[in-house]
């Protein structure tokens, strides 16, 4: 096993990647932009190195400065945890040639998985189902216009270098084609560099449904069940759950199996998901993600497995050591993500610093948070500070739970997600397991009348303690007398030359 | 005092006066009986109220303040008595018109309306690309696009005016 390792991420899942390795005895190697020099990932490792700069292609993105950083330490290896540098093929192999272990899958395996058209292919070519759709990127929307013709509507047009949602377009009427491919490709290209795309048809009532997987370097791999994502917004997740409600016994190990070989297929080594859509009882692959997911936890929750130990493990060459047989799912995990963002209005991301903050706890109750009081929240970073995993042994004593947890949790200084997945958490329909990716969007986020006499109450008792806190305090003023007289015959002045009453 | 209250996009009149140290409630004409007791200074209140206790998450600066209760957050905006009329006036002037602001930080990428068109409620005006997601930013309401403030590719903070809109007659 490794002695010192590197994580070269920020945030929540820097923490997470720490609390394992400290457990198993290795030492951390956290690096930092100057945005985070008292982020808490920076504070809980070993060993803290800054990479300078304040934009992610300054920091986390730049494969020298990282590189370099783990050399200088004496780390082993390199943990990327996910987004960054996570699926960069490039930089895994840079990890290689360096002469570190690169603690994830192999760069041919991120490769294949990364072009969502060379991917499909060899999906196709394996025996894994796919969506109806075409392979090849398409030129122009003209060529386009006549692909949808056969595939038929609705469509979908997707980024070929795509992922978390952008650059995807869904379009119901062929006259309304054009403009979608426009928009699909230039965004495509100012998110990826890259303005391919690609059509395919467009499910219906569709159902988010990820299988987990796991290989080691010998050849040996396990699923480790299903997780349903279909609370989404723009294709970003924001509640998970496992297991699903809609896939049986029967389902769940035929779904199992193909993602493995899916995963066998482009030689697969450590963790790594398998995205489905489900779609009246069908299930077509998307993609595959060749790192470790946000929702992992919903997994640990449900078999006791640390996925990050076993990613150690499997990257220090050790076998899985166990069969699928012996992996077992038990009760029913649900995640809920805390972003910074405000729902009142359409999600749209949210600033400031973090305050009155307040965390869950309880039986059953997981916090994966990188929050701390005086936290600033920029938009340099993904807006996801926090994750809430609750366990329970069944369906509706999870959700409870997690109502519980969230009624718990207090984030003040920005706007969150939490009132959007409580309003899902109480909805009838969630709760009858009665939904699709589409849930959400239809969704107006809007908070009970029941309490809005009372809070009217304690806004207005508020505005006058603070007031009256105003008045009381010790003003400028009166610690320095000709500054009041200075600023009484400004303010006369002001008021003869009438103006209005100027503020300090 | 009065204090105009929105929340849930309904207007509470609060009035609050101060007798002998005890504060007498008024909610939108009638007598509420309720306790405001702070935790601490960070904004943690204690609200009784018919022999039930609320906790409440508070934090805001008078006149937007946010408040969290049992997991649900409400924006509230308050104005007092002066407040009110002038702002009242102020929109009476505008004719439902006005400045469009951005409500996040982004880069302008595209601006679909120009000085002089009609537009429609929900209309897309200009797109804004924050965080790489392309957001269209629509018409609050119908109106006359008088003034455009900002030009394509320009990047803009949160709160900076956009363009402006002049009400209908």
């Amino acid at each position: 096993m490794f002695d010192r390792i590197l994580i070269a991420n920020r945030g929540e899942i820097a923490l997470r990647v720490i609390r394992t390795a400290r457990e198993m005895g290795i030492e951390c190697v956290a690096v930092y932009s100057d945005v985070d020099a008292r982020a808490l990932h920076t504070r809980m490792a070993h060993v803290a190195v800054p990479l300078g700069g304040r934009t992610p292609a300054e920091s986390y993105l730049d494969h020298k400065k990282i590189i370099d950083a783990a050399l200088r330490t004496g780390a082993q290896a390199i943990h990327p945890g996910y987004g960054f540098l996570s699926e960069r093929a490039a930089f895994a192999q840079k990890v290689l040639d360096a002469g570190l272990v690169w603690i994830g899958p192999p760069p041919s395996a991120i490769d294949a998985m990364g072009d969502k058209i060379d991917s499909r292919r060899r999906m196709v070519k394996a025996g894994v189902p796919c969506v109806p759709g075409l392979t090849e990127p398409v030129a122009d929307p003209a060529a386009g216009a006549l692909a949808a013709k056969e595939i038929g509507f609705p469509i979908c047009i997707k980024a070929s270098a795509g992922g978390g949602g952008k650059g995807i377009r869904v379009v119901r009427e062929p006259g309304d084609l054009t403009s979608a491919f426009k928009a699909a490709s230039s965004e495509a290209l100012t998110s990826f560099g890259d303005g391919r795309v690609y059509i395919e048809r467009y499910l219906d009532q569709p159902r988010h449904v990820e299988v987990q997987v796991l290989f080691d370097a010998h050849g040996n791999g396990v699923h480790l069940f299903e997780r349903e994502c279909s609370i989404q917004r723009r294709h970003q997740k924001l509640i998970e759950e496992s297991p699903s409600v809609v896939i049986d016994a029967e389902t769940r190990q035929r779904m199992g199996e193909v993602a493995l070989r899916a995963a066998q297929a482009v030689g697969y080594v450590s963790a790594g998901t398998v995205e489905f859509l489900w779609s009246k009882g069908e299930f077509f692959f998307l993609e595959m993600n060749t790192r470790l997911q946000v929702e992992h936890p919903v997994t640990e929750m449900i078999t006791g497995i640390d996925l990050v130990r076993e990613q150690l493990r499997i990257a220090a060459g050790e076998p899985l050591g166990y069969t699928q047989a012996e992996v077992k799912s038990h009760g029913h995990a649900i995640e809920v993500r805390i972003n910074a963002e405000n729902p009142f209005q359409g999600f749209l991301p949210s600033t400031g610093t973090i305050s009155n903050l307040r965390n869950p706890a309880g039986p059953w109750t997981r916090f994966d948070s990188a929050m701390y009081r005086g936290m600033e929240v920029g938009l340099a970073y993904d807006p996801m500070l926090a994750k809430l995993i609750v366990w329970g042994p069944n369906r509706a004593q999870a959700l409870a739970r997690m109502v519980r947890a969230i009624q718990e949790t207090n984030v003040g200084g920005v706007h969150t997600s939490l009132p959007a997945a409580l309003q899902v958490l109480q909805h009838p329909e969630f709760q009858a397991g009665n939904f699709d990716t589409h849930f959400l969007e239809g969704l107006t986020i809007q908070s009970p009348e029941k309490y809005a006499d009372l809070v009217a109450i304690g806004a207005a008792i508020h505005r006058h303690r603070l007031a009256k806190r105003r008045a009381l305090s010790p003003a400028a003023s009166e610690r320095t007398g000709w500054v009041a007289r200075t600023r009484s015959e400004v303010t006369g002045y002001v008021k003869r030359a009438g103006a209005q009453e100027v503020s300090q | 005092m009065k204090t105009f209250v929105e929340v849930n996009g309904r207007v509470r009149e609060v009035e609050l006066v101060e007798r002998l140290g005890e504060l007498v409630v008024t909610l939108d004409g009638k007598r509420i009986e309720v306790t405001y007791d702070e935790v601490d200074p960070y904004g943690q209140v204690i609200l009784m109220h018919n022999g039930e206790s609320f906790a409440l998450s508070i934090e805001g600066d008078g006149q937007t303040t946010a408040i969290t209760l049992a997991g649900h957050r409400y924006d509230c905006a308050l104005e007092d008595e002066r407040e009110r009329a002038a702002n009242l006036a102020a929109r009476a002037a505008a004719k439902g018109g006005g400045p469009v602001k951005a409500v996040m930080p982004g880069v302008v990428l595209e601006l679909l309306v120009k000085p002089g068109d009609t537009v429609v409620e929900g209309q897309p005006l200009l797109i804004l690309e924050a965080m790489k997601m392309q957001n269209e930013i629509g018409a609050p309401g119908p109106g006359l696009v008088s003034a455009l403030h900002v030009e394509r590719g320009q990047a803009v903070g949160a709160g900076d005016k956009l363009l402006t809109l002049k009400g209908l007659e």
